[in-house]
């Protein structure tokens, strides 16, 4: 399922929008920007649980066939579409089982896994049979995204699903919600206003703000000028994403490819072939015009300088570098800069010092 | 037909009550959900038009329902054309005076109950799939549940329990408008004690287990889903 909308509303609160977007078909499309930005009003007008005042302009077109223009509305429950809440929205009338059933028994479509399957994956099966208002809130959560791929939704969108849970359990969930895309062949579209929720999951990303797209591109080109804009100093990082290409237990290492490049971090125990996403620290990541040899750096790449951006009131410089599809930025001095003369379209070698993943602490 | 004159009454008012009962059912709940959802300014009136048989003297309504229900009055004509009977003093036009009179009874506690409702709950419901017939079956009955007990059994006790009304447009007729609460009152009147105090002391009783019942169902079901919002 693809999906195209044109969003054109203004309400006398001032609250507005004005946007264009374009879901794909696979992959985790993000809408990141800050509270009352209209992230979710676009997400709930796309699932058709709001329909805009007379005057709006909206069009929503999925595949050929048209859900809301001027003339036409398709309601919520006839668009195929699944819905993440913020709050689960369990049915507090139901067990858990009588939730998951609820979506079975009313599925759209052809259901990737049983509901047994479902619960084994999600970590609920010892709950089937709870009343849901015992739940505590990740694994309210949890049920409510085994709910929603048991619906046979041909798309998913998640309003914040991570929204009102505590620290450890969203790193408890997000881990579900990555592997989704893969399990699933359906377009997920992710609201948040958190970059690392972002960086994590998504694949394209809309930057919304006061109702309009200030941005939009791949999470790796995004990734990079983001962190800049919500971190300044020292917490600036890139986010790339490796793929296993080879354990070495001798050295206690494991080997990533990053295009036709290699990374290696600490022993993983993810299978060969699974993808991982990584952040590189930019105070970790020094530049070189030559091939640094005799160094005990093990990561090193090479790129092409695509900006010099100044860090707020620092003396550093941070420095953009393109490597194949991914951005890694650099934090140099200024003195460093002239030495080097570096310029954009240079190419350069970067040492990369520390490689974490995602989803280590920072 | 019964031959015990209360025994009819008895009757009359138990097919009443249920008459009524299930009539609110059909046209109450869908008002109540209006009334509980709606933005519409007119609700401004419409509330309160439902309201007012709980403040207005029964002998109020009943006189302009008698004179809406004579054979020359609005209502009374147009039931008239439709089905060429009389409204006034017959059990038809009692049924509907009772219905406008326990109306408030039923939507009322129904209206707080949809309210409590949260939109997301339907919204969840929605995007699973669920049409909105199927999301009021399987989200607002079951998530309601007290407030149709509540509504259900006050509109037939509140029934059982008029007087003014059907003394005003339903007269005494036996077998057709003679109600309990008429024959307890004819029974006072005419001094038999010992009868009116079965009839008075049974309407009590019946009264009062209703209400058990009410309160302790809904007790119960507010045991069960503790903390549920």
């Amino acid at each position: 399922m693809q999906i195209a909308a044109d969003i054109q509303l203004q309400r006398d609160t001032g609250f507005a929008l004005a946007l264009n977007l374009a879901i794909n078909s696979k992959g985790v499309t993000a809408l990141y920007g800050p509270s009352g930005s209209g992230k979710s009003t676009v997400l709930r007008l796309l699932a058709g649980l709001e329909r805009g005042a007379r005057g709006d302009q909206i069009s929503i077109i999925s595949d050929d066939q048209i859900w809301q223009n001027s003339r036409q509305f398709v309601p919520a429950h006839a668009r195929g579409v699944g819905y993440v809440f913020q709050q689960a929205q369990l049915f507090p009338h139901l067990s858990v089982r009588g939730n998951l059933t609820y979506a079975v028994r009313r599925r759209r479509g052809s259901i990737p896994m049983s509901l047994t399957e479902v619960s084994h994956w999600l970590g609920i099966s010892h709950l089937l049979d709870v009343s849901t208002p015992q739940l505590s809130g990740g694994e309210a959560q949890r049920v409510a995204i085994a709910r929603v791929l048991l619906s046979g939704a041909r798309c998913l969108l998640m309003d914040e699903p991570l929204g009102a849970l505590d620290h450890a359990a969203r790193l408890q969930i997000l881990p579900y919600i990555d592997s989704l895309r893969r399990r699933l062949d359906i377009p997920v579209v992710y609201v948040s206003h958190a970059l690392d929720e972002i960086t994590y999951l998504a694949d394209q990303v809309y930057l919304i703000d006061q109702g309009r797209i200030t941005d939009q591109g791949s999470v790796f080109e995004l990734a990079s000028s983001l962190s800049i804009n919500s971190h300044g100093g020292d917490a600036v990082a890139a986010v790339v994403e490796g793929q296993v290409t080879e354990h070495d237990p001798h050295y206690g290492l494991t080997r990533l490819s990053l295009g036709d490049q290699s990374l290696y971090v600490s022993l993983r125990s993810e299978a060969v072939g699974s993808r991982m996403r990584l952040r590189i620290p930019a105070r970790d990541v020094s530049l070189a015009l030559k091939a640094p040899s005799e160094t005990s750096i093990l990561n090193i790449l090479t790129g092409i300088v695509s900006e010099i951006e100044p860090v707020g009131e620092q003396p550093g410089l941070l420095i953009r570098i393109k490597a194949g599809e991914h951005y890694i930025l650099s934090r140099i001095t200024r003195k460093s800069l002239a030495q080097l003369g570096l310029q954009p379209g240079m190419s350069v070698f970067l040492q990369i010092k520390t490689v974490a993943l995602l989803t280590d602490p920072t | 037909m019964l031959a015990n004159p209360d025994l009819l009454a008895l009757w009359i008012t138990f097919k009443l009550a249920l008459t009524t009962s299930l009539v609110l059912i059909v046209i109450g709940t869908p008002l109540a959900w209006w009334l509980a959802r709606t933005k519409h300014f007119s609700r401004v009136f419409i509330e309160p038009i439902v309201a007012l048989p709980i403040v207005l003297p029964p002998t109020v309504l009943g006189f302009y329902l008698l004179l809406a229900f004579a054979p020359d009055g609005v209502v009374g004509q147009g039931w008239w054309l439709l089905t060429g009977e009389y409204l006034a003093f017959t059990f038809s036009g009692l049924v509907i005076g009772s219905i406008i009179y326990s109306l408030p009874f039923y939507v009322q506690p129904l209206q707080v109950a949809f309210e409590n409702i949260q939109q997301a709950q339907l919204d969840a419901a929605a995007t699973l799939g669920a049409a909105p017939l199927d999301r009021f079956w399987s989200v607002v009955v079951p998530l309601s549940r007290r407030g149709f007990v509540t509504a259900i059994c006050l509109a037939f006790a509140h029934t059982i329990g008029e007087f003014g009304i059907v003394l005003m447009i339903g007269g005494n007729i036996p077998g057709e408008t003679r109600v309990l609460s008429i024959a307890l009152f004819d029974h006072v009147e005419s001094m038999e004690y010992g009868a009116a105090h079965v009839l008075a002391m049974g309407l009590l009783v019946f009264s009062f287990v209703l209400l058990l019942l009410v309160y302790s169902i809904n007790r119960h079901w507010q045991m069960r889903f503790a903390g549920a919002r």
